[in-house]
């Protein structure tokens, strides 16, 4: 099992501390989001798991060993740390062929991931004419060179084109099935959910969360259901006995929301009442949402938000809370892991016609300062400040 | 690791950049052109003086073919510190000793072969020009001086890629090494003796002499150019060794 260990890793830079106390352990099979704000430690990390820095306390191996006592590491381990450092005037061939030629990986190989990549074409060009996409791809290229049991990706969708991320969404996946360890750091929560089963999160140099991220995300938030129905007077009634609030759905007509109620509940408690359902659906948090409240307190760098910070309806594909197959989402198209899971859930056997709800666009519904926010519960609405870092991602 | 695979990926990266690749041209075009147009012109008039040195005299073009020599130095170790270019390298290749030597192993025997061609065909091209009054290999000290012009060009490489890789700059390198040798030589001039005789350049330079004078011969006043040399190259290892990358 080729996995990569972090242990009790510190790292300081004069009075610095870039890296404090973590410990993590990053498994095969799957993809494994690493995040965090800026400044919170990422990149250094993955340097000091590669052996470009030195730890000043603490240990980092991959399969057990720390990188540099590889025979040939890049046969072990594949890293694309930075898209801007290859060297310009090389071609894109040379750059990799030097690579491959260190680690004795056949010139062959060279070609197998130009081709792979998308890059056979323009192979001959030297890299400053590429664009920050085509690098990125380079990158990519050099880090999948030796077939490498662990994949390293530092940031791998910056600068690519909406085709290339999906590519490199379709890509992650696909190493992680073959069972691959794959460790892809990010600052794109909704970008991050398409692809991660797992998340590493870090947040001023410490370890905020190792969990899988259905977990993460169920955890960081509260339930909420969304419902449409013809008579929303009695739903109200019967959901007030049984504790809950029907909120309206700001600006769509005949749309009710329950705040801290999962849809097996109210589907059955309308069910028992005879009340019309029409549409009945959890609605998940987006990953972005419960990053946010988890790292809110621990952006090194905040802005002072600009607009109000929440929109009431989640717009990310969210992973399903109770998946009726918890594999279906990772193991299936990569693309939507787990936009489907909220029909899925609210398909309570009660539940009249149960229309599977596309992503609201917070467009159409956008938040008033009234409406309450539920998915801000772990933090004041003023502290979840980050937004602009995301933003400019 | 396999050393020979390091090599030959060390040997990759210098040729296929158009700035090592040139530089290392430009060592024997430039040495050999101003060579050639000294001797086709004045060459023959400069042979008739009786104060002339006809064996240090072949070398003049040197002193612009070392320039060459350690922009190549600078060049082919700064690639490695363009834009983080060294992690990647390192990634490849963890252990830094084994990356370290197999760079300067390959900057140094290609400024070093690149130095013996220059340095002989400089040599005998420029005689070439000269007639009867022209000197051959036979010439006493020819040989030595045409090898020991190409081991200092090779060893000026040196120096300037350890002191890069202490500096992580070439930028910073050429504009300390560049005036450095341009300028001493025009400063110093003849006059000096005592400590400016076991500067790089000059004592590196002995060997182009037929007679030496001074402190220094012709191979002890190379040894203490490699001496130079080798401590630039300790330097930089301190510097590749010690630093986060």
């Amino acid at each position: 099992m080729t996995s990569i260990d972090v242990q009790q890793l510190t790292k300081e830079y004069g009075t610095t501390r870039a890296v404090h106390d973590l410990t993590f352990g990053v498994r095969p099979g799957q993809v494994t989001g690493f995040l965090g704000p800026n400044g919170a430690g990422k990149s250094t990390t993955l340097r000091l798991v590669l052996g470009l820095d030195r730890p000043t306390s603490g240990t980092a191996t991959v399969g057990g060993r720390p990188y540099a006592a590889y025979e040939e590491p890049l046969r072990q381990v594949g890293a694309l740390l930075d898209a801007q450092a290859a060297h310009g005037s090389r071609t894109a061939r040379n750059h990799l062929l030097a690579l491959a030629v260190s680690n004795r990986i056949s010139p062959a190989r060279v070609d197998e991931v130009l081709e792979e990549t998308g890059l056979a074409a323009v192979a001959g060009r030297r890299v400053k004419t590429y664009s920050l996409g085509m690098r990125q791809r380079l990158g990519i290229a050099a880090a999948l060179l030796g077939d490498p049991a662990v994949v390293i990706l530092d940031e791998p969708s910056n600068g690519l084109d909406p085709e290339g991320i999906i590519w490199i969404r379709e890509l992650l996946r696909r190493l992680a099935r073959e069972g691959r360890t794959v460790l892809v750091s990010s600052h794109l929560m909704n970008e991050t959910a398409t692809f991660a089963d797992h998340l590493v999160v870090l947040g001023r140099g410490r370890l905020l969360a190792d969990t899988p991220m259905r977990e993460f995300i169920a955890s960081h938030s509260e339930p909420r259901v969304r419902a449409r129905t013809t008579d929303p007077a009695r739903l109200r009634a019967v959901l007030a006995r049984a504790g809950y609030e029907l909120t309206a759905v700001d600006g769509d007509e005949g749309r009710w929301a329950v705040d801290g109620a999962r849809a097996e509940e109210i589907g059955g408690l309308a069910a028992r009442e005879g009340v019309p359902i029409l549409e009945l659906a959890d609605e998940e948090a987006s990953l972005e949402d419960a990053y946010l409240a988890l790292t809110a307190a621990s952006a090194e760098y905040s802005a002072v938000p600009a607009v109000p910070a929440v929109p009431a309806v989640s717009t990310a594909p969210a992973a399903p809370a109770a998946p009726a197959n918890p594999e279906a989402g990772s193991a299936g198209s990569a693309g939507s892991a787990g936009s489907a899971g909220s029909a899925e859930a609210a398909g309570a056997a009660e539940a009249a016609p149960t229309v599977p709800q596309p992503p609201t666009t917070p467009t159409k519904n956008p938040a008033t300062p009234e409406t309450p926010a539920p998915r801000t519960s772990r933090t004041s609405r003023t502290s979840r400040t980050p937004r602009t870092p995301r933003q400019e991602a | 690791m396999s050393p020979t695979a390091v090599l030959h990926s060390e040997w990759i990266k210098i040729k296929s950049l158009r700035g090592t690749v040139g530089s290392l041209t430009a060592v024997f075009l430039t040495t050999v052109a101003i060579t050639v147009l000294v001797f086709a012109t004045v060459g023959r008039a400069e042979s008739d003086n009786a104060d002339a040195e006809p064996l240090f005299g072949a070398f003049y073009a040197l002193n612009f073919g070392q320039l060459a020599a350690i922009a190549f130095g600078a060049t082919a170790v700064s690639s490695e510190y363009v834009n983080g270019a060294l992690r990647i390298s390192l990634s490849a290749v963890p252990r830094r000793a084994l990356f370290y030597r197999s760079k300067i192993a390959v900057v140094g025997a290609a400024a070093l072969g690149v130095g013996l061609l220059t340095s002989f065909t400089a040599f005998l091209g420029g005689q070439a020009f000269l007639g009867e009054d022209g000197i051959g290999l036979g010439h006493t000290g020819a040989v030595g001086a045409c090898v020991g012009a190409g081991i200092y060009l090779a060893l000026m490489a040196l120096l300037a890629a350890g002191l890069t890789a202490l500096l992580r700059s070439g930028v910073a390198v050429l504009s300390v090494l560049v005036p450095f040798t341009l300028i001493v030589p025009f400063v110093i001039g003849d006059v000096a003796g005592g400590a400016a005789q076991f500067l790089p350049d000059r004592a590196g330079q002995q060997i182009l002499h037929e007679d030496p004078n001074g402190v220094l011969g012709g191979w002890t006043g190379l040894g203490v150019m490699a001496l130079w040399a080798a401590a630039a190259v300790a330097a930089g290892w301190w510097a590749v060794r010690r630093r986060d990358a």
